[in-house]
């Protein structure tokens, strides 16, 4: 190395140094927010399709609207935003909350309660100004509903007609089929699609299957037949559909997504009512996707600009709350082709029709919601900027807040819940949300499939004192797995702690006399403070009450799902978040196979009850089957409900407009600070 | 200098070469636990949940994706898009987190690098002296409290009894103090302790004997002469220790809400979010690498015996 | 004996034998002074080094004896009464908690209660039929599971742990000491838990860096000693284990080895789960040891004694492990005592994500991580991290300059400073 290289070398090292220096110092600055709160953890996509989980729930409803609007029950606004009338709060502290017309300013409703006919408000735009018409609300739930979107919550859209044959993309001989050609822009996104032809499927010529190799393993199996459906022929009569496109090819065309044989004619064919069309195309034309026709099959359908009527299955009651979700509102066409997914949602791309529009996004800091002007009630939403903080710290969240930092924080550290609702400021109100934290057991387990073991389980748990001591925030002891507070429905109750009767009702089981004793159960819990503490204590309850071993396993939160999906648990702790305000959504998923079931559990007077209530056109009667669907599921307890949450929020004095609900919804757009 | 180009291309050889087997091992050891990327605490109908995996090509043969992806990689520096943090890609996220580790870390490495050298010579030099004492056991101090309790310590202190520094966040000179110090207290630690060492072995030396026999100041001998090979163990360690501070600290990130890198690492394993593993994965062994050269290279300015070709 | 030989009349001879004798006594009296001894020698001296010892030493004793002292249970929740107590010297006894229905209130009383009915039953045992007796007999152990009252104030003690327990019953019933270092959120004694803690980290920190040092030495040695293209090719594979970001490895082995399946079988063949928290975080810590131990073993190899020992026909594998490791334990030593501070803070990095040991078992990285919780400016219970966290930076401390003392005692150049 030369002498003068290495002479200077310290100097370079020091240039190195104090140029790095220098860059780290240069930030990019802000202007500070008028309104920060603590939204936990990063919002994974603003997309309303694909969205899902708390966090993006709060930053949806500020920059998107659906139809209706969640909102408080009673209060009201002039026209300048000042204040009309306030709720009066129950004796918990909650006040009501509904669904009020947001983009839709009424709706009608047919005497069966399946058509829904909405009327969209006048002079309603997107927030580059373009009009917001009833197409929007089609095409949107077309894209929800689009297989290629993989919308996590598009079986909200289940309850409408056809909604679910499109998403699984089930086709059947005889039904009228939308062809998407293989000329998309961009392959790898459904929208903008290629072109559409619209046909009525009349025969699917399936070519013979290969059987696979013996010693193939599921996977393998699995691609074979993945290959052989998609290798699928399907004949149809372009002519059948009054109105659609010509066709390119005659009247009778042949499509398949795959590669077909020159020879596909001789394959074996299902034609519709057993009739072979005279003349058959020689080639098939190639196709991206064959799905059932979203026009004339889907229960959606747009008359005019400003009329959407939506088809539903059955009577839904809970209709109008759902069209208040972030699932079924509309994202701008233009937006979303021109960009594509997930561009789109991009802040210098995304065009909302919400409350706010976002204007910055750093992953892991905040997202900064600015005002938007566009939007048709701009004149009753008072803070002008608002950052959203992605802070995964609920330590820290409480840190930001003292310091004046943020506002509003939506949960806070278990272990100062006391001197939080103790401070003079009342800043801290905890009040009853539906959601309820249980345990699941795993009834295809010993000793687990025992009902008396479930039972004593849930005799010999002191609710009231993990409500009273560890979780602390005024969370109620559960005894039903439908929270309360839902008008006109009152849950059948299960046993309550009583130690004497927990051990008679294990000396009842099978296991108290076998040898051996009662086999060791294992609670699994996600990583978290308050669920380790809970399953201690309840470990203390089961082994001094019943002399139960209880073993404690912790899994990271992706391990924990797998093993509650998998089943690989013999009791898991778990908590349910209503989709919406209903019983239903509590009751439903515990029926024999249900996706949430995830306890082995089966009931055939339990599925019965649930379907009978699903199907009652009577609201009063509908209540009652599923009061008596949970008394069952009360007595047999796959489940042992454990406490109610209750909402964590501290909001700064401060701040007007925030309004503690058992839905745990907080509409930002109501909020403003005191004059 | 053909000794220089030949080492670098050997070198360069090698980075490619670890940079595969690392790729190709955490691609196996990611796949081969349980869990997914799309699982949620509903359990979504099975029809969607295919439909999820079709969009991010996980239904097709794991050979077929450890290509794709990897050729994405090689031909246009693509590491997909976060299976997780469905609006970004892999690539969006490291570019976003990496200035802000990367400035926290820098201070925190220049916070470690001056305190701890001033605080080994003085060390050295006024060897068991009180200075001697309280100094190391401080830097013994900063390398034994785990930093989760320095930050909430620290936080009490700074933000709340004295207010100095605003609680946590991101955006201005003074939200970075704190997070950084913590950060580089125990590198100091082990910088102070590492010079003092090397201090100590280079004043024994015959050259430096010589160099006071000739009527030489101590501080010139200790800046002219000492410093350059005590400093020898310090650059070693810098390298390594660079890389891992730059790539941010999950601990710090969280108690101090940090949108930074380190966050990502741990948590897109935890998450099973698959690209944005490997891509944080490839982003740490690349610095790493990349250090550790630059390590070496500064080695043969520092050091005249140490030759190139040696390496 | 020169006394006794047949030469020892003569007077020339006899002093002459008399200068042997002094001679040889002379010699008796030096000593060869080992590298050992004068390292040890020049340890003594350091008086840091000393007082880490010393230190080490106990708390590794009382991390032994734990269950012979008169603590608290460590797991036993008093969440009515006893709830987030500060430091106090209110008397508590074991057993005293209602919920328990001990006799009495008394461990001691359901102890003797339980062996009453115990020694009754194998009494039963004894006369009854022998068609009867296989019955009874499973009775009794599902009786003695069942029943047992250690089993409800400790988490699964083992014959020995039971056995101090017991004796710890005998000496000092059901008296404790009171709760001086308070209580924690759920109602726990924190001196019992910082106690019990201190098992679990010790043998962490312990079992990983024994771990570590059996893969380490061993892959060292051999690298260094066979040399070539097989130094070369395991020289590269530690470069790029080093690349590996270690956080992320074991993240997934943790989770992988955690997977119900995997749990089921390894609980077959005995294995539990802080077992293989130990071997995990023990199989990446070696990395350094290996090339420390390589370097050694280089420049040890070409040595007088390892020529020695090749010329007397000892085998690669007795040289390596006879001869070159005993040579490098040294440099070892000082790195043992390094490691394991390391090891037991990634242990508390490890509970900070959660993945750490499970409860009701408690390390003091979980104890400490616990306690920073509780540190907001509402309200600060430094009792909670005060206590477990001034143990564990005491012994990381000691553990580093004890580490420090050995490398300058074995330091040769370091002789005559």
């Amino acid at each position: 190395m030369h002498p003068t290289v290495r002479k200077l070398f310290p100097y370079i090292a020091l240039t190195g140094l104090f140029s790095a220096l220098a860059w780290a110092v240069s930030f990019g600055t802000l202007p500070s927010a008028d309104f920060s709160f603590h939204n936990g953890d990063e919002v994974k996509t603003v997309d309303p399709a694909l969205a899902y989980g708390q966090p993006e729930h709060r930053v949806m409803t500020a920059m998107f609207e659906g139809l209706y609007r969640e909102w408080p029950i009673g209060y009201e606004l002039d026209e300048q935003g000042n204040v009309v009338s306030t709720p009066e709060p129950d004796e918990n502290g909650n006040y009501p909350m509904g669904s009020a017309p947001g983009l839709a300013e009424s709706y009608e409703l047919s005497d069966d309660g399946r058509i829904y006919t909405f009327h969209l408000r006048p002079g309603v735009k997107w927030s580059d100004g373009s009009p917001i018409t009833a197409h929007d609300f089609v095409w949107s739930w077309r894209r929800t509903l689009h297989p290629e979107t993989a919308a996590t919550y598009g079986y909200q859209l289940w309850y409408l007609v056809g909604a679910k044959q499109y998403t699984e993309g089930r086709v059947e001989v005889g039904d009228l089929v939308e062809i998407e050609l293989a000329n998309r822009l961009r392959a790898d996104q459904p929208f903008p699609r290629g072109d559409i032809r619209r046909a009525k499927l009349i025969g699917i010529a399936r070519p013979p299957q290969v059987s696979p190799p013996t010693n193939a393993s599921d996977e393998v199996k699995e691609e074979l037949q993945a290959t052989w459906r998609s290798n699928w022929v399907y004949v149809v009569d372009h002519n059948a559909v009054p109105g659609a496109s010509e066709s390119a090819s005659g009247k009778v065309g042949a499509y398949c997504k795959g590669t077909a044989d020159t020879n596909w004619k001789q394959y074996e064919t299902e034609w519709v009512d057993d009739r072979r069309p005279e003349s058959l195309p020689d080639t098939t034309v190639k196709c991206q996707q064959i799905l059932l026709d979203f026009e004339s099959s889907v229960g959606v359908t747009a008359p005019d600009d400003a009329t959407l009527v939506v088809t539903l299955k059955n009577r839904t009651p809970f209709f109008i709350d759902l069209t208040a979700f972030y699932a079924l509102y509309p994202v701008n066409r233009a937006c979303v082709e021109k960009y594509g997914t997930p561009n789109w949602t991009q802040p210098q791309n995304i065009v909302t029709n919400g409350a706010y529009n976002l204007e910055f996004r750093r992953v892991r800091d905040r997202m900064r919601l600015v005002k938007n002007p566009q939007y048709w009630d701009a004149d009753r939403v008072k803070l002008e900027i608002v950052d959203a903080m992605a802070v995964k710290s609920v330590t820290t969240a409480l840190n930001m807040y003292l310091t004046g930092q943020l506002d509003w924080v939506t949960d806070v550290p278990a272990s100062v819940i006391p001197e939080l609702i103790a401070r003079p400021e009342k800043d801290f109100i905890p009040t009853p949300v539906l959601i309820i934290y249980f345990y699941r057991l795993n009834t295809t387990r010993p000793p687990l499939d025992d009902v008396h073991v479930r039972r004593a389980l849930n005799l010999a748990m002191d609710k009231q004192l993990i409500c009273e001591k560890v979780t602390q925030a005024g969370q109620i002891p559960a005894r039903s797995v439908v929270p309360p507070g839902l008008p006109g429905y009152k849950s059948p109750l299960c046993g309550e702690f009583d130690v004497e009767a927990a051990r008679a009702e294990l000396a009842k089981s099978k296991y108290a006399n076998r040898p051996g004793g009662i086999p060791k159960i294992e609670i699994t819990y996600n990583t978290n403070d308050t669920h380790r503490a809970i399953a201690e204590v309840i470990q203390q309850m089961w082994k001094n009450n019943l002399s139960i071993d209880v073993e404690l396993k912790n899994l990271e939160w992706n391990s924990y799902l797998d093993a509650q999906h998998t089943m690989q648990f013999s009791v898991c702790r778990a908590g349910w978040v209503p989709d919406y305000p209903d019983a239903n959504t509590f009751i439903d998923m515990w029926v024999t196979g249900g996706e949430n079931n995830e306890t082995g559990w089966s009931n055939a007077r339990y599925d019965a009850l649930v379907k009978q209530a699903a199907e009652e056109p009577d609201s009063e009667l509908r209540l009652r089957h599923m009061e008596e669907a949970e008394a069952i599921l009360m007595d047999e307890l796959p489940i042992v409900p454990i406490y109610y949450y209750t909402g964590k929020n501290i909001v700064s004095p401060r701040v007007k407009g925030f309004f503690h609900n058992a839905l745990d919804q907080y509409p930002i757009q109501l909020m403003y600070f005191e004059e | 200098m053909g000794g220089l180009g030949g080492f670098l291309l050997r070198r360069a050889c090698w980075i490619v070469i670890t940079l595969w087997i690392v790729y190709t091992a955490s691609f196996i050891l990611m796949r081969s636990v349980p869990g997914g990327p799309f699982d949620s605490e509903r359990k979504l109908p099975a029809e969607i949940q295919k439909n999820i995996e079709a969009r991010y090509k996980l239904d097709q043969p794991l050979i077929n994706q450890y290509f794709n992806h990897l050729g994405n990689i090689l031909f246009a520096g693509d590491f997909g898009p976060s299976f997780r943090l469905t609006d970004f890609t892999v690539n969006e996220v490291i570019k976003q987190g990496f200035p802000v580790s990367a400035s926290m870390g820098i201070f925190a490495i220049t916070f470690a690098f001056v305190l701890g050298t001033l605080s080994g010579i003085v060390s050295a030099i006024r060897r068991h002296t009180a200075w001697d004492v309280s100094f190391m056991t401080a830097a013994t101090l900063g390398i034994a409290v785990p930093n989760f309790v320095l930050a909430s310590l620290a936080i009490v202190l700074f933000v709340f009894t004295i207010p100095l520094f605003p609680a946590a966040g991101w955006g201005s000179l003074r939200q970075i103090i704190l997070p950084a110090l913590c950060l580089g207290a125990p590198y100091a630690g082990y910088i102070a302790r590492l010079t003092r060492t090397g201090m100590l072995e280079v004043l024994g030396r015959d050259y430096i004997r010589t160099a006071y026999a000739k009527g030489l100041s101590e501080r010139r001998v200790v800046t002219r002469h000492a410093l350059r090979g005590a400093l020898l163990p310090v650059v070693s360690y810098l390298g390594p220790a660079t890389a891992g501070i730059l790539t941010g600290s999950l601990v710090l990130e969280q108690i101090f809400a940090l949108p930074g890198l380190g966050s990502h690492f741990v948590e897109a394993a935890l998450q099973r979010d698959y690209p944005l593993a490997l891509g944080m994965v490839m982003v740490y062994t690349c610095l790493l690498l990349f250090m550790n050269t630059l390590v070496d290279l500064s080695y043969v300015m520092l050091d005249p015996r140490v030759k190139i070709e040696t390496q | 004996m020169t006394e006794s030989s047949p030469q020892s009349k003569h007077t020339t001879e006899a002093s002459d034998a008399e200068r042997y004798t002094r001679l040889l006594d002379e010699a008796r009296g030096i000593h060869g002074v080992s590298l050992w001894q004068d390292a040890w020698r020049r340890l003594r001296r350091n008086r840091v080094a000393m007082g880490s010892l010393y230190y080490v030493i106990a708390i590794s004793i009382l991390a032994v004896f734990v269950p012979l002292l008169p603590l608290q249970s460590p797991l036993d929740k008093d969440l009515r009464n006893r709830k987030d107590l500060p430091p106090n010297l209110a008397a508590i006894s074991l057993g005293d908690r209602s919920e328990l229905r001990f006799e009495n209130n008394s461990l001691q009383a359901e102890l003797n209660k339980f062996e009453a009915s115990m020694a009754e039953m194998r009494r039963a045992i004894a006369s009854s039929a022998a068609e009867q007796r296989a019955d009874l007999l499973q009775r009794m152990e599902t009786a003695e599971t069942n029943n047992n009252p250690l089993l409800k104030l400790w988490n699964n003690p083992g014959p020995i742990v039971q056995a101090m327990l017991r004796l710890r019953i005998a000496v000092f019933g059901d008296w404790c000491i009171p709760s001086i270092f308070g209580t924690d959120d759920l109602g726990r004694d924190v001196l019992s838990r910082v106690c019990w803690g201190a098992r679990v980290s010790l043998i962490v920190g312990v079992v990983a860096t024994l771990v570590s040092l059996a893969i380490g030495v061993s892959y060292g040695a051999i690298a260094g000693y066979c040399g070539g293209w097989i130094d070369e090719l395991m020289m590269r594979f530690v470069d790029i284990m080093y690349s590996i970001p270690f956080i992320f490895v074991v993240i997934f082995l943790l989770t992988i080895l955690g997977a119900e399946d995997t749990k089921r079988w390894l609980d077959e063949h005995g294995v539990n789960q802080l077992v293989i928290f130990y071997v995990v975080i023990g199989a990446f810590y070696w990395l350094t040891m290996a090339r420390v131990v390589r370097g050694q073993v280089i420049s040890l190899k070409n040595e007088q004694f390892v020529e020695a020992a090749r010329v007397i026909g000892a085998g690669r594998t007795r040289i390596i492990f006879r001869h070159l490791i005993p040579n490098v334990l040294g440099i070892v030593i000082v790195y043992l005592t390094l490691t394991i501070p390391a090891v037991m803070l990634f242990e508390s990095f490890l509970s900070f994500l959660g993945l750490g040991v499970s409860p009701p078992d408690v390390s003091w990285g979980l104890l400490v991580n616990e306690g920073t919780q509780v540190i907001t400016p509402i309200k600060i219970y430094w009792w909670l991290v005060v206590f477990s966290g001034m143990t564990l930076a005491m012994t990381l401390f000691s553990l580093n300059f004890l580490g420090d003392g050995l490398r300058d005692a074995l330091d040769p150049r370091m002789k005559n400073r």
